[in-house]
């Protein structure tokens, strides 16, 4: 990898095992690298600990996402969704457990896969791509049940509801749809662009990021992030971040979001920002939280740097990992 | 330093006995000769006193051995008092340290205890504020729309208005109709009367037409 690829290379999605103490990035090469966290994060971690144990290549385009079940990693690329074992990957074997494509309309392009998200309580998979559908695949059979129709543009971002499971999805016609997952119906139809105190239309109307959590929603992109009650199907706080915001999370009392610039941006529910924290790459990508783990409860950022910050106490940057 | 002591004052003792012994005492001995200090003067002691015991000595002379001998007695016993004293001082400061240890222990679990308490009680206020956070972003959104009350009572006043004016509506629409019948009733006497009048002319233009014939016969 030269430094002119490393200077141009963008990690696009991040993932991290189910044991907690691995994490896997993809960027716009389709590589995917495996870094250990227990490596970096022990007290006598070097230079070397913060380089990948594993980098391979796993698509022919970009990595736009990455997902981890109970086993394995499923990575997205384009147009074909692939499954590697964590198992394998972390004693550095690269071979996919398997590759599957959803069934497209027309076989000329292959439209690529930005967001995938897991169903838990019938165990399928959901994907959202360019071809302005939403697939779901069970995970046991890997046959594509059903097909979402009615976005008119593609997907960026997908999203679920676990008490009422339902589908939130984001796409670049600027509305957030969500759909009962138990009927494959639409539900509700939210055009964001459309709220006044939201929309910024020298942006333009995509939403690029969703979250839930229970009866509330953050979406943003082209409109401003703004926190959504979804009872009252009204926006409730918006967020004055001058970018665009490429991801965003709850966590605890607050929401951390990522965009355009190089930082972090914590915030709380009521609407005002409460700190930004500088971060190494010029504008973020991905946000990602290990939850699962809690010796290396981490957040890690990755955006248009071959580095990924990780906070350990995320107030501060402590280190970065580098591709 | 006293257990050193005590093995030697024994070996010494046992010396004249030829028991066998520890072979690092024996080689201790061998190397270490007379020893220093105390060691040195338990031999020299007991060197003195075999001497003294052994040889003739004229009774001044004697005596004089017997008094340095007693001094140098008297000197191992105030030393070895001296190492008792010292033993248990040690001992009772094992025992404070052990105090305190136990104690630096306790309260270190207890530190411990109220870190975790602590985190527990921030968990609650973030959950606590999250909660205010959501409350207060409703509430705003709430208060935007206007008030029940207010509505309510709008609501009713048009209600009320609505009733008066089909009220008046009902009132004006009868007096029409009874307007309606009365002009009928007028309009259809006028008709009636004409009827006649036309009627009663035609009848008298007959009745003179008739005359007229009659009186032409």
């Amino acid at each position: 990898m030269g430094p002119v690829e490393l200077l141009h290379m963008s990690v696009f999605s991040q993932s991290f095992s189910p044991c907690g103490r691995f994490l896997a990035a993809g960027n716009n090469y389709g590589e995917i690298a495996v870094f250990s966290l227990s490596a970096a994060l022990s007290p006598d971690a070097s230079q070397a600990s913060q380089k990948p144990i594993l980098n391979f290549t796993a698509h022919d385009g970009p990595v736009f996402s990455l997902l981890s079940t109970d086993t394995h990693l499923l990575s997205a690329g384009n147009g074909e969704i692939s499954a590697w074992s964590w198992a394998e990957l972390i004693k550095k074997s690269t071979k996919a457990a398997w590759t599957r494509k959803p069934s497209y309309e027309t076989s000329l392009e292959i439209p690529e896969i930005n967001a995938m998200i897991i169903n838990p309580k019938d165990n399928s998979l959901i994907v959202g791509g360019g071809d302005n559908n939403i697939h779901i695949m069970d995970m046991e059979t890997g046959i594509f049940k059903s097909v979402l129709k009615g976005h008119t543009d593609y997907i960026h971002c997908l999203c679920f509801k676990e008490r009422e499971e339902e589908i939130l999805s984001g796409g670049e016609d600027g509305a957030v749809r969500i759909w009962d997952s138990r009927t494959n119906r639409p539900v509700h139809c939210i055009e964001v662009f459309k709220y006044e105190e939201c929309a910024r239309p020298q942006f333009g109307k995509w939403i690029s990021c969703l979250a839930t959590d229970s009866d509330w929603m953050l979406c943003g992109g082209g409109p401003s992030l703004s926190l959504w009650h979804l009872r009252s199907m009204s926006p409730t706080s918006v967020f004055p971040l001058p970018g665009c915001q490429r991801e965003a999370v709850f966590y605890q009392d607050l929401i951390m979001s990522v965009g355009e610039g190089p930082h972090v941006s914590h915030c709380l529910h009521g609407g005002t920002v409460k700190a930004q924290i500088p971060c190494t790459p010029s504008s973020l990508n991905t946000l990602a939280l290990n939850l699962k783990n809690t010796e290396h409860r981490v957040m890690t950022v990755g955006g248009s740097s071959h580095q990924i910050d990780v906070f350990t106490n995320f107030s501060y940057k402590a280190f970065s990992l580098s591709f | 330093m006293s257990i050193k002591f005590f093995r030697i004052v024994q070996c010494a003792f046992w010396r004249m006995g030829s028991v066998t012994d520890d072979e690092v005492i024996r080689k201790r001995l061998l190397i270490d000769g007379d020893g220093a200090g105390d060691d040195r003067r338990i031999n020299v002691l007991m060197k003195s006193f075999t001497k003294w015991c052994h040889s003739n000595f004229s009774p001044e002379e004697g005596f004089s051995q017997y008094q340095r001998m007693l001094t140098s007695l008297a000197q191992c016993e105030f030393s070895m008092g001296k190492t008792l004293l010292v033993y248990d001082m040690n001992l009772k400061e094992m025992e404070n340290y052990e105090a305190i240890y136990a104690d630096i222990e306790r309260s270190i679990t207890s530190a411990h205890e109220k870190i975790a308490e602590c985190k527990k009680e921030i968990q609650r206020a973030k959950r606590i504020r999250k909660n205010r956070q959501e409350y207060d972003a409703l509430a705003r959104v709430i208060k935007q729309h206007p008030d029940r009350h207010e509505t309510l009572k709008q609501l009713e006043a048009l209600d009320r208005e609505l009733q008066q004016l089909s009220h008046i509506k009902e009132n004006v629409e009868d007096k029409l109709e009874l307007r309606k019948k009365q002009f009928h009733v007028l309009l259809t006497t006028i008709q009636e009367l004409q009827q006649t009048l036309e009627n009663d002319e035609k009848m008298e233009s007959d009745d003179t037409q008739e005359s007229s014939m009659e009186n032409g016969d």
